[in-house]
């Protein structure tokens, strides 16, 4: 199916190009004018037809920009077993793709392709989207020979390097997970979402607020007055309602991202390989080999854990320059199942780890007590001397009493953080795993093969040292995780064993 | 469940031999300390001579808290080097270091990604260098060891570097035999 002459992708791909661009100039440049936006707010007179000049001068640039990037965009998959990409209007470039080199091949469907058929077939190289490559407007079928091709090649390759790895029974029926809208709505109540929607809003609260005062809260304010009750009160009142608006306008704005970003989610699983499809606007296919996940997290936060729902995430490799857990997250390579029952997460766990058990019957070694008491010196005891300082320094005397509520809630929080921190290991057919649980009102477990860790660091204080504790940290490709206060001669076993079984095991680790 | 039978028979990384940094790496540290705190020691008398409101603030005795804190902090610089240590095993690299909170860092090497040299000023007249050890996935170098000497930077990239080399050659060899 190798292309020995240059492609021209559609003329439909124009679209895509242009999308790219003001999403680019979106993104970086509008940054770089705000000197240039503030001079103009500034110093311009009759802003309405000069602002509309400027808009149309730069629509024109852009879609000629994008026009002339479509000319000479041309694409070729050689023989060699190579992506060639010719792209650039100004600076010309050659983008040289070796199949090996990538990680994943993903089919991505705009909605401004829908009408027509056509994919954006995304090449991603170790998962660094500087790295990424993408071939716009091509029919869904040839990008799928495409995906074929490059994974044919890349299965050959690790059959060649490698020891034969355990042979899944081929071409299992499909296992199939489908999440309805009404339960991805759930993820927005569920995910931080609605607070990074708030604190989007942050710097301009206060030109909301003088706009909500002049517009909504007087004359809600007003109609309050009117009820006798209320007499007092009613700015308060009013102040308040306005608030729970907000905050419930950023909560459906989170609901809102949400479905974008998971809208109708089906999960296809076979031949030790995931297909996920999902999103509104862009349907998104990520494919997956369940060798590229590196560790699988399962986490439940406290709204979670009211709903009774779970958060999966299967991390590959992060592509590192940003805290690594970030990168994992934000990471598009990054499979994410956003809200699922406890049954189906005992379901996707046990299509990628044949021996998962309920995570809670494992017997996990906890931290010893020191750490219990370490924690309440530092997070306890500390702060509620200050806090009953302050309270002494701002008011009188009595209020100091408070101080005792302040340490009685963030006992609570360091009690719970250490019974819900832990460490247990599993062994399966020759297979050692390792599952890391911390956690304080909601609950995170950590699961990975441990021949896939990284590096293995020992960390001890001197009174650690006077009581035989060590803390341990792994580094692994998609972050890290770390137990604390464990008994020395335990974490020094299980780093040991680590290494043992990273130097030992011959199989790919990514 | 995991059974830990094997472990007892593992070889333990506590009984490593760490071999102690460059003779001049003290002086590498002493010299960039002092680079630092010389100029901001400078900075805070040059202040309180010329602004009398600080001049009262600080009184003359104080400012001998300053090279106070030089001398220990060159002890303690010099505990610091003494306590750091590294060691080049078969298949992997450790690397000791703390005196309150000790870390032993053990990086195999088929997990490095790529490794970095870097030599500064003060580090090329001392004939040192830094060496920097990448695995996948960290935020920033996993080892990051300065204090060593340019030849033993440039052995350990070697011997990294041909790591998948030699283990495929001594597998051929035990294959052989």
């Amino acid at each position: 199916m190798s292309d020995q002459q240059w492609q021209r992708v559609s003329p439909w791909a124009l679209l895509y190009f242009i999308v790219h661009f003001a999403l680019r100039f979106i993104k970086d440049g509008l940054l770089n004018l705000l000197p240039i936006l503030v001079l103009f707010v500034t110093q311009v007179e009759q802003k309405l037809f000069w602002g509309q000049i400027a808009v149309a001068v730069a629509s024109l640039v852009l879609v000629l920009y994008a026009f002339a990037y479509y000319r000479n965009f041309k694409y070729r998959i050689t023989d060699g077993h190579e992506i060639l990409l010719n792209k650039g209007v100004f600076k010309k470039e050659r983008l040289t793709l070796k199949f090996a080199r990538v990680q994943n091949v993903n089919i991505a469907e705009p909605f401004y392709f829908q009408p027509v058929n056509l994919v954006n077939c995304i090449f991603d190289a170790a998962g660094s989207s500087a790295q990424e490559a993408v071939i716009p407007g091509v029919k869904l079928s040839y990008a799928e020979q495409v995906r074929e091709q490059v994974m044919e090649f890349k299965a050959q390759l690790q059959q060649q390097e490698q020891l034969p790895v355990e042979q899944s029974e081929a071409t299992d029926k499909p296992k199939t997970l489908t999440i309805s809208n009404a339960e991805i709505a759930k993820f927005g109540l569920m995910s931080n979402m609605a607070i990074l929607a708030l604190a989007a809003l942050a710097p301009f609260m206060n030109v909301i607020f003088e706009y909500l005062e002049k517009t909504i809260i007087n004359r809600l304010e007003a109609i309050l007055n009117e009820q006798a009750a209320f007499v007092g009160s009613a700015a308060a009142i009013a102040v308040l309602i306005m608030v729970v608006a907000i905050v419930l306008c950023a909560i459906l704005l989170s609901v809102v991202m949400a479905l974008v970003r998971f809208f109708n989610f089906q999960l296809y699983f076979q031949d030790d390989k995931f297909k996920r499809v999902a999103g509104l606007f862009e349907r998104q296919q990520l494919s997956i080999s369940v060798s590229k996940i590196q560790s699988v997290q399962i986490k439940q936060n406290i709204i979670a854990r009211f709903l009774n729902r779970y958060t999966l995430i299967c991390p590959q490799v992060s592509s590192g320059g940003m805290a690594a857990g970030v990168a994992a997250h934000k990471n598009k390579q990054t499979l994410v199942m956003p809200v699922i029952t406890k049954e189906q997460v005992q379901a996707v766990c046990g299509w990628l780890f044949p021996w998962f058990v309920d995570l809670t019957e494992l017997n996990f070694i906890k931290p010893e007590r020191a750490l219990l008491y370490k924690n309440t010196f530092l997070y306890v005891i500390l702060p509620t001397v200050f806090s009953a300082l302050i309270f002494n320094a701002l008011f009188d005397a009595a209020t100091m009493l408070w101080s005792i509520v302040v340490g009685l809630v963030l006992m609570t929080g360091v009690f719970l953080n250490y019974q819900k921190t832990g460490l247990a290991m599993y062994q399966h057919d020759g297979r050692f795993f390792a599952v890391f649980k911390t956690g304080m009102l909601g609950v995170q477990y950590r699961v990975f093969e441990i021949y896939k860790a990284q590096s293995v660091t020992t960390i001890s204080t001197y009174l650690m040292r006077r009581s035989q504790l060590k803390s341990l940290y792994i580094q692994l490709a998609s972050g890290s995780v770390s137990m604390p206060y464990l008994k020395a001669e335990l974490a020094e076993q299980f780093a040991d064993f680590a290494l043992y079984e990273i130097e030992g095991v011959e199989r790919n680790w990514f | 469940m995991f059974s830990n039978q094997q472990i007892e028979t593992l070889p333990k990384h506590q009984t490593i031999q760490f071999q102690p940094l460059a003779d001049n790496a003290i002086w590498h540290v002493q010299l960039n300390w002092l680079l630092f705190y010389v100029p901001l020691m400078a900075v805070i008398i040059a202040v309180r001579h010329f602004n009398p409101a600080v001049s009262e603030a600080i009184a003359t005795p104080w400012l001998l808290v300053l090279p106070l804190l030089v001398i220990l902090s060159m002890v303690y610089n010099l505990y610091s080097v003494r306590a750091k240590g590294v060691a080049v095993r078969e298949h992997d690299i450790a690397f000791k270091r703390g005196l309150i909170w000790q870390q032993i860092t053990l990086l195999p090497i088929s997990r490095v990604q790529h490794t970095e040299i870097h030599r500064g000023p003060i580090e090329r007249k001392l004939g040192l260098a830094t060496l920097r050890l990448y695995s996948a996935g960290g935020m920033s170098a996993d080892l990051h060891i300065s204090g060593l000497t340019d030849e033993q930077c440039n052995d350990v990239r070697q011997f990294v570097q041909s790591y998948g080399d030699n283990a495929a050659t001594q597998e051929n060899e035990l294959a052989d035999e």
